[in-house]
């Protein structure tokens, strides 16, 4: 280089480009990502076989659940502490067996299993099977759900 | 996706940037003594290959730690390693760059050799953590840890004069390699925090008792709220690192935010925290010589504001462009490389550097938020959510302190600054959100 100032001034300039560089590569990047999780969560509900309904997670309490998470409901679907619940949810507020959810005669029944902690819908606290429609709330110990339609 | 192996393509293009950044540096600080020295028909020309082994030796521990992560970690957030390698680039080169001015040549390497150890630890951290309940179910054991590392701190500190700067009483440990222990601390408490707060996360939203037409938190939920105030005003008062109380607090404010979902408790703190600062004010002279430096620096300029001034000036001679790199006087500021490692930056890469050293760490605190989003359970994302903000409230505090917009306090500018500490206990955090972000996907 003929000029040494020049080829300085050249080096200082590249320096601080690569730095924006870095920059926007990243910026490019996130906006990927969050059209690849838009793209995504449409992708499970048309791959999914039609259900009954959907519980959505309102509040995961202490569990790993992820709130605004869908899970399916089946024509029996039990939920406990216990490893054969159809929702197995580890926390202490749950019982082993802790509440059922029933498809019968085209309705959805919501059925307390003499937990200790008691089952809500609506906020209010079940004795007897409850007839539930999408829009309905459940709460199982501190873990909140919505009731969705298919 | 199960069956379906991620081999990181992402990670490895986004590394390329960092790696040309370390050697057009270096290029250019090789390239400047030649020019002052007189022997300007040398410039152009590529240097010796070995006079670039600490940028190739940076570069080629990064792309280690990129095929570490593509084994142990493949689906893990791809932008974390890239930003935080970006942001340690930086600090090598300022370590290489400012060690001369300093008469210590070897501070470059010294640093190099830190942030290498990091990035071992980090993917160590990211290899051990893959079970994150065993950090969960021992976070009273971590909160003991932390405890005795400020006993430690203070114990140490009453054995030091009190007039040494905050800096120098927390560091332990033989000459050139202190260590301080209040980096580590960060990491105990965050995960303290997310413990205590994932469980206690219900009676925190739901509970309040009412005065008049304001509701306020319950007293038993006050009572953390205090101690927290008080372990703050604590190491304020005992070891007077102002940095570090208000990281802590700041630390427990924002978890507690994002765990109880109200602004009750951020009001509630936020007028006990002025409450305790206006105290402060009036019973210690430290706190009111630390304000006083903010209100009148200038009017102090050859005294106790000597420092901020030149900071101030360091900051003015950069200019829009900066001086370039290796062409201006830093370290004329005491600390250069230390609390003022963003005053040395901004004198020699100007407005335009600091502002993308500043959108740098806006993306890393933006991945650490987005890994929060994304993690399970509470505990996970309580947990990301500190972790982030530790580096947020860092860059925060330090910055604001530089240009004279807060007390100035002895906080590093994390990956930024010289301290192998700070740098180690940096990349623990990177690889724990690398571990959070890797059991989301």
């Amino acid at each position: 280089m003929s000029d040494p100032y020049t080829f300085l001034l050249v080096l200082r300039v590249a320096l601080v480009a690569l730095l924006y560089l870095i920059v926007l590569q990243v910026v490019f990047v996130s906006r990927r990502d969050m059209r690849r999780a838009a793209t995504m969560g449409t992708g499970v509900v048309t791959r999914a076989k039609p259900a009954i309904g959907y519980l959505i997670v309102v509040d995961s309490g202490a569990t790993t659940l992820v709130p605004g998470s869908r899970i399916p409901i089946e024509p029996v679907t039990t939920i406990g502490r216990s490893p054969t619940s159809t929702i197995v949810l580890e926390t202490n507020f749950i019982s082993t067996e802790h509440a059922r959810i029933l498809y019968k005669g085209n309705t959805l029944w919501v059925e307390d299993m003499n937990s200790r902690n008691g089952t809500l819908v609506d906020q209010v606290k079940i004795t007897q099977p409850v007839a539930v429609k999408p829009g309905s709330t459940l709460q199982v110990g501190d873990v909140r759900f919505k009731f969705a339609a298919p | 996706m199960p069956g379906h192996r991620s081999y990181r393509w992402t990670e490895l293009w986004l590394l390329l940037f960092p790696s040309l950044f370390l050697i057009v540096g270096l290029w250019t600080l090789l390239s400047v003594p030649l020019i002052l020295s007189g022997s300007q028909d040398k410039v152009g020309t590529l240097p010796p290959l070995d006079s670039f082994t600490p940028a190739l030796g940076l570069i080629a521990v990064l792309l280690l730690a990129h095929i570490a992560l593509i084994i142990i970690a493949p689906d893990a957030d791809q932008t974390i390693l890239p930003i935080a390698g970006t942001l340690s680039s930086i600090g090598v080169l300022m370590a290489l760059r400012l060690g001369p001015s300093l008469g210590d040549p070897s501070l470059g390497i010294r640093q190099l050799i830190w942030v290498i150890a990091g990035l071992v630890l980090c993917v160590l951290t990211v290899r051990f953590t893959r079970d994150l309940r065993w950090v969960r179910n021992y976070k009273y054991t971590w909160a003991a840890v932390g405890i005795a590392l400020v006993a430690f701190t203070l114990v140490r500190a009453r054995s030091f004069s009190t007039n040494a700067p905050s800096r120098d009483v927390l560091s332990i440990g033989p000459g050139g390699l202190s260590f301080q222990p209040s980096e580590l601390l960060k990491i105990c408490l965050v995960i303290f925090f997310a413990g205590y707060l994932s469980e206690n996360r219900e009676m925190l939203k739901e509970a309040h008792f009412q005065v008049w037409k304001f509701k306020l938190p319950p007293l038993k939920h006050l009572g953390p709220l205090l101690a927290m105030l008080g372990i703050a005003l604590l190491i304020f008062v005992g070891v007077r690192e102002l940095g570090l109380a208000i990281l802590i607090f700041g630390l427990f404010l924002s978890m507690l935010y994002v765990a109880s979902e109200r602004p009750l408790y951020i009001v509630t703190s936020i007028a006990l925290f002025v409450f305790g600062a206006f105290v402060a004010y009036h019973l210690f002279s430290y706190a009111r010589e630390r304000v006083g430096l903010v209100t009148n620096a200038f009017g102090q300029a050859t005294g106790a504001g000597y420092q901020i001034v030149q900071g101030l000036v360091a900051f003015g001679t950069g200019g829009v462009l900066g001086t370039g790199f290796g062409l201006g006087h830093p370290c004329i500021v005491p600390a250069c490389t230390t609390d003022f490692v963003a005053s040395s930056f901004g004198e020699e890469f100007g407005f335009a550097g600091v502002l993308a050293l500043i959108a740098l760490f806006m993306l890393l605190v933006y991945r650490g938020m987005h890994v929060a989003v994304g993690a399970r359970g509470s505990f996970n994302q309580l947990l990301a959510v500190g972790l982030t903000a530790v580096f947020g409230l860092q860059t925060l505090v330090i910055l604001a302190g530089n240009l004279k917009l807060l007390p100035l306090t002895g906080v590093p500018l994390p990956f930024v600054a010289y301290g192998g500490s700070s740098v180690i206990a940096n990349f623990i955090i990177i690889g724990l959100l690398l571990r959070l972000s890797q059991s989301t996907a």
